[in-house]
């Protein structure tokens, strides 16, 4: 289809408008795409980081931030329950945080113990070389302007009791706009007043011979008094939390849906502009007795062609946008399945926007061909 | 029975509504013979190119009957039409309406590819056609680097790939100075004698009376009767 080709190239500043529409729509939609995904991943990514397949949390907890106090009966019964192998708690409040050049920092303190995986940021990990104390505190680097240690370790305060900030870890930057802080169950059991035995979730592991589906069942049962979710339920709980009933993950979701939706009419007006552009030409074709389908496919190569070629130049523009948007946004998250999807999808909105263009384009008059 | 190659009989149709309808054709009755060309003459709006779209089957009339290569066109359904369009009818327009990002060869190939569909020799041919009208060393040249009268001779060429019976022709020579326009008089005259295609022009240009066989004068959307010793 030389004519589709021709059509594109030969007005290279309606080609380059065109293909900037669509790039603008696959770098708006990528990117707000990106910060959606990346709220949603930080929303669940303390309870995601755990090994343990069911969680225990008080009555009406939301989100993995908002814990409230289990006495230590509910972990000692949940461990008596056919089919749990193994226990571990953690918890997370807000404390006080005295810098060591004396100033005071809301941060967000996580406790765990240290059985609860290899993800999750707890300062006792089997596998790695550092001598770590079990009490050490860690923090991660998206939140060292706020940390304000000079160097490791360093001698804090958190909630008036001494602390030793140890090492810095990465990829648990947070969006509560308060840095965080990992240290044992014990530990920040300590720091937030928290009785040694009770926890503020209780973890459980299933026996690989069990249904995890029957253990939450029976510990449903036998614990009437608390939540019982599985990993991938309280995941969700907490993501919707904060994705829907939050402010800020609902101007999020919105400025997401709203991306796509901008991006889908930049590409249908884009498409359709382009293809009106050249309305004479398809009048011209149907006066000269080219079928439907030899229109149709004029169209739609030349919509084909502007969305691939807006899509490669919209993602070349999100990787160094990204890469710059993670100093300043930790959190934010482009998952590889994201560009792929993009990809078919503005070929697809392209694809979407040429059919409707094209019904123009095949229901032009062909005797305005006779209009000078 | 009259030769209905190329007619149309009783043919009405109007366009607008109420106060802005329009009658643009009120009851056209013409025969256009094979192997003839026939000159359209008239005053604006007196019907000449709803007439020229009837015949391209590029509009239907609302009364009255259309006949190319002796089908009435009325029955047909619109992709019927533009099958029979690609078949047996083509145009040269007062605009030229050339495919501006195609090259002079390309336009005339693309004719070829929409009557015949793609062919390895297509660009031959085109190359074989824009020879015939002296455009050998524009071939690769773009409309907007063609002067008027070389554009004209392109989309003739364009019209006549595929070799249609019907060549309809809306003020071809409009555009064109006098020696352009001349020379499309010749070159669409030559098409009529050489190898007996139906040409209609509908035209302005007194030029053209020299070249038709006969002339159709329309005027209020009817023919004028003609004078003595002419035949309608």
């Amino acid at each position: 289809m030389k004519l589709a080709w021709q059509n594109i190239f030969h007005d290279r500043s309606r080609f380059l408008a065109t293909v900037l529409g669509v790039s603008f729509a696959v770098f708006l939609i990528v990117f707000q795409g990106s910060l959606l995904v990346g709220f949603l991943q930080a929303a669940s990514r303390f309870i995601n980081a755990s090994d343990f397949d069911i969680w225990i949390t008080a009555r009406g907890v939301q989100a993995f931030e908002f814990g409230a106090t289990l006495e230590a009966r509910e972990r000692e019964m949940a461990a008596g329950v056919p089919g749990v192998v193994e226990t571990g708690r953690a918890c997370m409040a807000f404390a006080v945080y005295r810098k060591p050049n004396g100033k005071q920092q809301v941060v967000a303190l996580v406790g765990a113990d240290s059985n609860l995986g290899k993800r999750f940021p707890v300062p006792e990990l089997a596998e790695t070389t550092e001598s770590r104390s079990p009490d050490a505190i860690l923090y991660d680097a998206s939140d060292r302007s706020l940390i304000e240690v000079a160097s490791l370790p360093a001698e804090v305060e958190i909630n008036g009791h001494r602390a030793n900030i140890e090492h810095e870890i990465e990829g648990f930057g947070g969006f509560l706009g308060v840095p965080s802080l990992f240290t044992s169950y014990r530990n920040a059991a300590r720091y937030l007043g928290v009785g040694p035995d009770d926890g503020m979730y209780v973890l459980l592991r299933v026996g690989k011979e069990y249904s995890v589906s029957d253990v939450q069942r029976n510990l449903r049962q036998r614990l009437p008094e608390v939540d019982v979710l599985t990993r991938e339920e309280f995941a969700h709980k907490s993501r919707m939390y904060w994705v829907i009933k939050t402010g800020a993950g609902s101007a999020i979701l919105t400025a997401a849906v709203l991306g796509f939706l901008i991006g889908l009419v930049v590409v249908s007006q884009t498409i359709y502009a382009n293809t009106m552009e050249n309305i004479e030409e398809y009048a011209t074709l149907k006066a000269l007795g080219a079928s439907r389908v030899f229109v149709a496919r004029i169209v739609l190569i030349q919509s084909l062609i502007c969305g691939a070629a807006g899509s490669i130049l919209g993602l070349l523009a999100v990787v160094p946008a990204m890469h710059y948007a993670r100093s300043l946004i930790p959190w934010i998250h482009t998952p590889w399945w994201l560009p792929l999807i993009m990809v078919v999808l503005s070929l697809l909105m392209c694809s979407l926007a040429s059919i409707a263009s094209v019904r123009s384009a095949l229901t032009v008059d062909p005797g305005r061909v006779f209009r000078a | 029975m009259p030769d209905r190659f190329l007619a149309v009989e009783e043919a009405r149709i109007s366009f607008g509504e109420g106060d802005a309808r329009v009658r643009a054709l009120r009851g056209v009755s013409a025969t256009f013979e094979r192997g003839t060309l026939s000159l359209v003459m008239g005053p604006s709006g007196s019907g000449k190119t709803t007439l020229l779209s009837l015949l391209g089957c590029l509009l239907s009339p609302d009364e009255g009957t259309v006949f190319v290569d002796g089908v009435a066109v009325n029955e047909l359904s619109a992709s019927e039409k533009t099958v029979l369009r690609r078949k047996k009818i083509s145009f040269v327009f007062q605009a030229f309406r050339l495919l501006h990002s195609l090259s002079a060869i390309d336009n005339v190939a693309l004719g070829l590819e929409i009557r015949d569909g793609r062919r390895a020799d297509q660009i031959v041919m085109a190359r074989e056609l824009l020879l015939q009208f002296g455009l050998g060393d524009k071939l690769n040249r773009e409309p907007s680097g063609l002067s008027p009268g070389e554009k004209q001779r392109v989309a003739i060429a364009r019209a006549l790939a595929g070799n249609p019976p019907i060549l309809l022709a809306d003020e071809p020579t409009a555009s064109l100075d006098a020696e352009a326009g001349r020379s499309i008089c010749q070159i669409l005259r030559s098409q009529v004698d050489k190898n007996g295609r139906t040409v209609v022009v509908v035209s302005h240009d007194p030029r053209w009376k020299e070249f038709a066989d006969r002339t159709i004068t329309l005027s209020d959307g009817q023919i004028k009767p003609q004078a003595q010793g002419q035949h309608a």
